[in-house]
């Protein structure tokens, strides 16, 4: 489909005309940072964000759902749940966009998830590109994630005085034509947006000292590495990276029965491979006791296993991992010395 | 039958007994599925000295408590360590610290001397507990899950992870981002992240999980600035009993 283009000023009357007909959610300040959430009007959008404490993954796989309600009693019965409302969810990253096309490969799996499937129909990304690094823990450019080429309904590039529009999907065409002032990008759009890229080309830079269609290969040689004991030396075991990071799809299940002890709700929550309780099984067995072992585990997801099972990377580069990580262990580093090199 | 239910205050404030009160939505489908048959915070009488479930709130610090748990202990099939005070200590613990004499003399003046008092105890460290509710006060969530999981015969889901991971859940802006110190990443969940949620750091007040990095924590307190005794102040507000206050 051929690429757009919004003046500056009409960006505002775009978000507009979507607010009048749907839900949105945006990127909005949180505090001293930024989460995403329902806005009402364009003034509460923070178009000028750097990256979101949880991913807009929280849409289509809320931290805690009721996927069950059932009944106890004489006559048990259950019903399964599936909870689904249209959205559109603006302001969209390249890494975050990147994250939701794994999950959209890993939820369609056989068998396929109705939660998070009904949930993702129903929503429009319309992504905002980036010009340069969130901050000096973003390695997004090392995981090919910082240019966004599809999984999105439309993609916003700021060009100054307006906004290149590269329309993804149908439904991101139909939202443009109801509600924006669009034209058809020009030749001359065209060349800035290039000129554009190569501005982002410079001031995204690489961490990881090789090129990361290596790191299945490291990773799968490195299974007694040194570097394992060292992170779990300082690690608490906390979960932030898993629980922040936007590719994380574990959850455990938890059943509450009401006091009248007959109606009773399954909750799918989030979980962690960081925890101590992730690897227990019943009798009591603990197959990653390690914190060592952990951390491996969440590397090699991140770093090996997804890549080789879905053909798209765990790891988008976000850096949420590391960001929220209080005792600085940064994967970076760990895949940098997995290589047997220094950080740069 | 319903099974019999008695509550007993041991070293205390009585809170998490009112916290059972507040469940107000509750109390008419509990009380259609238990008989209390003793507490003091609700009802004059003691309709019964038989009952299947005790549940303890406070710690032991006397020597009579100690008779007197083992007591209860005999009588009950389950017993319930009820809130932080029975479950880890508590703040009662923070006396351990002290000379014992020195805590009479500043808590009962001249007749300092009348009031017996062992260092602080939880409850599993004097007769055998069978389920714990944490926090200071408990959280009705976690309280209904062991009630109802009593009663229906199934093991309470209580977290045994760190704060953090509720905290990260709901989204807050960590505590340690806004200069401010916390317990999170070592202790135990299951209030949702409450304090942080408000604006405030965690005091711990849930316990540690089992195996805590106590270690990379302190590590981590000192690095944001704390001296060695400061980070051992944060642990002993509640955690005095445990490794990590020594």
């Amino acid at each position: 489909m051929l690429p757009k283009i919004i003046k500056k000023d009409d960006l505002r009357a775009f978000v507009e005309a979507l607010l009048a007909e749907n839900v949105v959610v945006a990127p909005t300040k949180k505090g001293i940072k930024y989460a995403f959430a329902e806005v009402d009007s364009f003034d509460e959008v923070a178009l000028d964000y750097n990256i979101t404490m949880l991913s807009p993954r929280k849409y289509f796989y809320p931290q805690n759902e009721t996927v069950l309600k059932f009944k106890l009693g004489e006559k048990p019965s259950a019903e399964a749940v599936v909870e689904s409302a249209p959205k559109i969810i603006f302001g969209m990253h390249p890494c975050d966009v990147a994250a939701t096309w794994l999950l959209d490969v890993v939820f369609a799996e056989d068998p396929a998830d109705p939660n998070y499937l009904s949930k993702r129909k129903k929503a429009v990304i319309i992504g905002m590109n980036c010009a340069k690094p969130c901050d000096e823990f973003s390695f997004c450019k090392d995981m090919k994630s910082y240019n966004a080429t599809a999984g999105f309904d439309l993609m916003l590039t700021d060009l100054g005085d307006k906004y290149f529009v590269e329309v993804g999907t149908e439904a991101g065409e139909a939202l443009l034509v109801a509600g924006a002032q669009a034209s058809e990008a020009s030749a001359d759009d065209l060349k800035a947006l290039q000129e554009w890229q190569n501005g982002k080309e410079k001031s995204f830079v690489n961490r990881i000292p090789y090129d990361t269609k290596f790191l299945p290969e490291i990773l799968g040689a490195s299974d007694d590495s040194l570097v394992w004991e060292a992170i779990a030396r300082k690690c608490l075991s906390c979960g932030s990276c898993n629980t922040t990071c936007p590719t994380c799809y574990c959850f455990t299940v938890r059943d509450e029965v009401a006091s009248n002890l007959v109606d009773g709700e399954r909750k799918r929550i989030w979980d962690s491979c960081q925890l101590d309780e992730f690897a227990e099984v019943a009798g009591g067995e603990n197959f990653r006791k390690a914190r060592s072992a952990r951390l491996r585990h969440r590397f090699n997801r991140k770093g090996k296993w997804l890549l080789e099972r879905y053909g798209k990377s765990g790891c988008v580069g976000c850096g949420r991992c590391d960001r929220n990580c209080l005792v600085k262990i940064s994967s970076v580093e760990v895949y940098t010395q997995l290589a047997g090199e220094r950080a740069k | 039958m319903k099974p019999k239910v008695a509550f007993f205050s041991f070293t205390s404030c009585e809170g998490c007994q009112l916290m059972f009160l507040n469940l107000e939505d509750e109390l008419l489908n509990l009380l259609g599925a238990v008989e209390i048959v003793k507490f003091r915070e609700a009802m004059k009488e003691v309709t019964s000295d038989e009952y299947d479930v005790a549940f303890i709130e406070g710690s032991i610090t006397t020597h009579s408590d100690i008779e007197r748990i083992k007591s209860i202990r005999e009588k009950t099939k389950i017993l319930v360590a009820f809130g932080a005070c029975a479950t880890i200590g508590g703040i009662n613990a923070i006396k351990n610290f002290q000379p014992l004499e020195d805590v009479r003399k500043y808590v009962y003046g001249e007749r300092w001397d009348f009031y017996d008092t062992v260092p602080t105890m939880q409850v599993d460290q004097v007769v055998k507990v069978d389920a714990a509710i944490h926090g200071c006060p408990v959280s009705k969530k976690e309280m209904l899950e062991v009630i109802t999981s009593l009663l229906l015969g199934k093991t309470p889901n209580i977290p045994d992870y760190p704060v953090c991971v509720e905290c990260k859940l709901a989204e807050n802006v960590c505590v340690f981002d806004k200069g401010m110190m916390c317990l999170g990443p070592v202790t135990r969940a299951g209030c949702g992240a409450l304090c942080p949620s408000y604006g405030n750091k965690c005091i711990g007040c849930r316990g540690l999980i089992t195996d805590p990095n106590t270690n990379a924590q302190k590590d981590l307190l000192e690095e944001k600035g704390l001296s060695v005794a400061e980070v051992l102040k944060e642990f002993r507000m509640f955690d005095g009993l445990s490794e990590v206050s020594k």
